[in-house]
């Protein structure tokens, strides 16, 4: 049975590859194709709709639990062609669900001979991990109004800049490319174990799975990838002092009304959204579950010394069926050990051919 | 030598004064004859006056709170002495592992012949760490070691605490440790969490309910690959765990679990210990995501250098 679980560790290199790219640049990279999934339109949930409120759990907080997913069609930036416009209009937000959910057909069954792991069927996956529904956002960022995520300061595009000159293993789109893997801490993040990233939520290719736990005066989010949890206390503890670093950052809740407000801070250097500065970057996020299979969620990236002024993205989290399994990484992680083994035996590669030509 | 092993002795080592500190703040002021007497009956160890548990907003005794147990089970669950710890000419006191009573009721556990031997074998290649990219990488060397999943019991007897998270449906448990998680699924015919696990994994599948004000969880479906301590006892994936947790004060939570597995024991037996509810202003659960610390030990030999 151990290989359902090995979806983490047999799939984890090109899963972090892929989750690197929006699923929306995946989707409109093969645009026009008609498909063949039975998508959920817009207009098969509007019924529900009215007679529909807001369930509450035993003590009194507005109900988020279950299971939801992040997955998007949308676009983090808006695309030129919309200009200003901040709304699709019914049919070209169908269209782009379909052309959405026909990649993710293609990217299952006809994957690329490079990545032959990611059957998921193999693991016993739908071939679309079902639940998103269509978007009538032309992005993701919603302020500022031009759909733009600001400009960076240029102190930390010169931090960017420096780190995609030494960032080793991140160009995903060739993958010829050398790799640097001397030692463990040359692989990323999610390739080591130790964070697939958030906050934010946001959309990945696939696995964008989530499950909210509430328990009196704390709500939990547990992200699929590596079961990372965060807990989020709403009883207005106090902040954590600067002394403690968290990969998730560390939360604190409060309701507005029936939103939940969460702010997080206390971010570990090399663990950030965007390579946003840990010390300053505040990320403050809004839960409100606005029908029974739709929480609506916004979040606010605040960091002065990264971006030239705060923004905000939304994200529609859509209801989709549970469990979600244990996902263990670590435990099984071949891709470090082959990241590295194949890195020795290229160097070994190389240092036999210097000497046969030596030789010569 | 570890930095996770090195930590979690340290706070094994510091766990004694823990409960010393635990207890005296728990005495009452004297004002009153009533709380006189109260606070002149010193407790008796694992005796607890009757007590009623608070329950939540759907009626149910309320677990929600951070946990930790304060026994050195994770070293061995039977009766152990104080040994020093690996490499004792550089870690000196810092890696000596402390001596404690054990967690297994009757003090035995029931191995068949074989699977003594077996336990005998684990517990001296508890250091041998041998990292493949197939499943032999689990052959030997402690989980622990290794910074994997701890598996069921012996997540609750690490010296780390957790957090229970207490819906109607499910509750989760969620430890410092790794950030391992559990879910136990509360809902009688959950569609969504069939009765039988559809996989095995580390923290198994488990399904609870309440008798009376005592939670009960039945969890199978667990690989084969996890330990009960650094003695090397060790289970198959036939094991079958049955935990019952009762709130015997405030401030304690009995914790009891019954180890069934066919393959290894010739009968169930059964371990106990208290949690301690977390009382610390503002505790919350940090991070100890070991991974980071254990990797030149797990992945070294695969290092360009894997001497330096």
């Amino acid at each position: 049975m151990g290989n359902r679980f090995g979806v983490s560790s047999n799939a984890l290199m090109i899963g972090a590859a892929v989750l690197l790219l929006p699923a929306f640049i995946l989707a409109q990279t093969k645009p026009g194709v008609a498909a063949k999934a039975d998508a959920k339109t817009a207009s098969a949930k509007s019924p529900e709709k009215k007679a529909w409120v807001l369930p509450r759990t035993p003590d009194g907080q507005p109900n988020l639990q279950g299971y939801w997913t992040s997955l998007s069609f949308t676009p983090m930036e808006r695309p030129a062609k919309y200009g200003n416009r901040e709304f699709l209009t019914d049919e070209e937000a169908a269209e782009i669900h379909k052309e959405g959910i026909q990649h993710s057909y293609e990217f299952t069954f006809n994957d690329l001979a490079e990545t032959p792991v990611y059957d998921a069927t193999v693991y016993a996956l739908s071939a679309w991990q079902e639940g998103v529904a269509p978007n009538k956002r032309t992005s993701l960022v919603v302020d500022p109004p031009d759909g733009k995520i600001p400009a960076l300061t240029p102190e930390a595009a010169k931090v960017r800049e420096a780190a995609r000159r030494h960032g080793p293993n991140q160009d995903y789109a060739d993958p010829n490319a050398p790799v640097k893997a001397d030692v463990a801490e040359d692989l990323n993040l999610g390739e080591r174990c130790l964070s697939f990233g958030g906050p934010p939520i946001l959309p990945g290719a696939y696995n964008s799975n989530f499950f909210i736990v509430q328990g009196a005066g704390y709500v939990m989010v547990e992200y699929e990838w590596n079961n990372e949890t965060r807990i989020i206390p709403l009883d207005g503890q106090a902040p954590l002092s600067q002394g403690i670093h968290r990969w998730h950052g560390n939360s604190r809740g409060h309701w507005e009304g029936n939103t939940l407000v969460v702010e997080t801070s206390n971010f570990r250097p090399g663990a950030t959204f965007q390579g946003a500065n840990a010390k300053t970057l505040k990320i403050t996020e809004y839960f409100t579950r606005t029908d029974q299979n739709t929480i609506e969620y916004k979040f606010t990236v605040d960091d002065p010394s990264t971006w030239t002024k705060p923004w905000s993205a939304i994200v529609p989290l859509s209801h989709m069926d549970g469990p979600i399994f244990e996902y263990d990484c670590s435990e099984n992680n071949n891709d470090a050990v082959n990241i590295l083994a194949g890195a020795r035996a290229t160097e070994r590669a190389a240092e036999e051919k210097a000497k046969k030509i030596s030789q010569k | 030598m570890t930095k996770a092993v090195l930590l979690s002795l340290f706070v094994l080592s510091c766990a004694p004064l823990a409960v010393q500190a635990q207890t005296s703040t728990q005495q009452p002021p004297a004002r009153s004859a009533a709380s006189a007497a109260a606070a002149a009956k010193i407790p008796t160890p694992g005796e607890f006056p009757p007590y009623k548990p608070p329950h939540t907003g759907d009626g149910k005794p309320d677990f929600n709170g951070i946990w930790q147990s304060f026994v050195t089970a994770d070293i061995d669950i039977q009766d152990h002495d104080a040994q020093a710890g690996p490499h004792p000419d550089i870690m000196g006191a810092y890696g000596a592992w402390p001596g404690g009573q054990g967690i297994v009721e009757g003090g035995e556990i029931p191995y068949k012949p074989e699977a003594l031997a077996k336990k005998k074998a684990n517990a001296e290649k508890r250091m041998v760490v041998n990292i493949t990219s197939d499943d032999r990488r689990h052959d030997t060397g402690d989980p622990e070691l290794k910074c994997y999943r701890p598996g069921v019991p012996r997540a609750n007897y690490l010296p780390f605490p957790f957090q229970i998270i207490q819906s109607t449906d499910n509750i989760m448990m969620v430890y410092e440790f790794e950030h391992t998680l559990r879910t136990i699924f509360m809902k009688e015919n959950d569609k969504e969490a069939p009765k039988e696990p559809p996989a095995d994994s580390w923290m198994g599948w488990s399904h609870g309910h309440f008798e009376g004000d005592t939670l009960v969880i039945d969890t199978t479906g667990f690989v084969p690959y996890t330990w009960f301590d650094r003695a090397g006892d060790f289970h198959s994936d036939a094991l079958h765990v049955i935990e019952r947790y009762t709130l015997v004060s405030p401030y304690h939570i009995m914790y009891e679990a019954t180890i069934e597995d066919p393959n290894v024991y010739t009968r169930p037996w059964k371990v106990s210990f208290p949690l301690y509810r977390r009382m610390e202003k503002n505790v919350q659960l940090v991070d100890f995501d070991c991974v980071e610390f254990v990797e030149k030990m797990l992945y070294g030999p695969y290092y360009k250098n894997p001497g330096k």
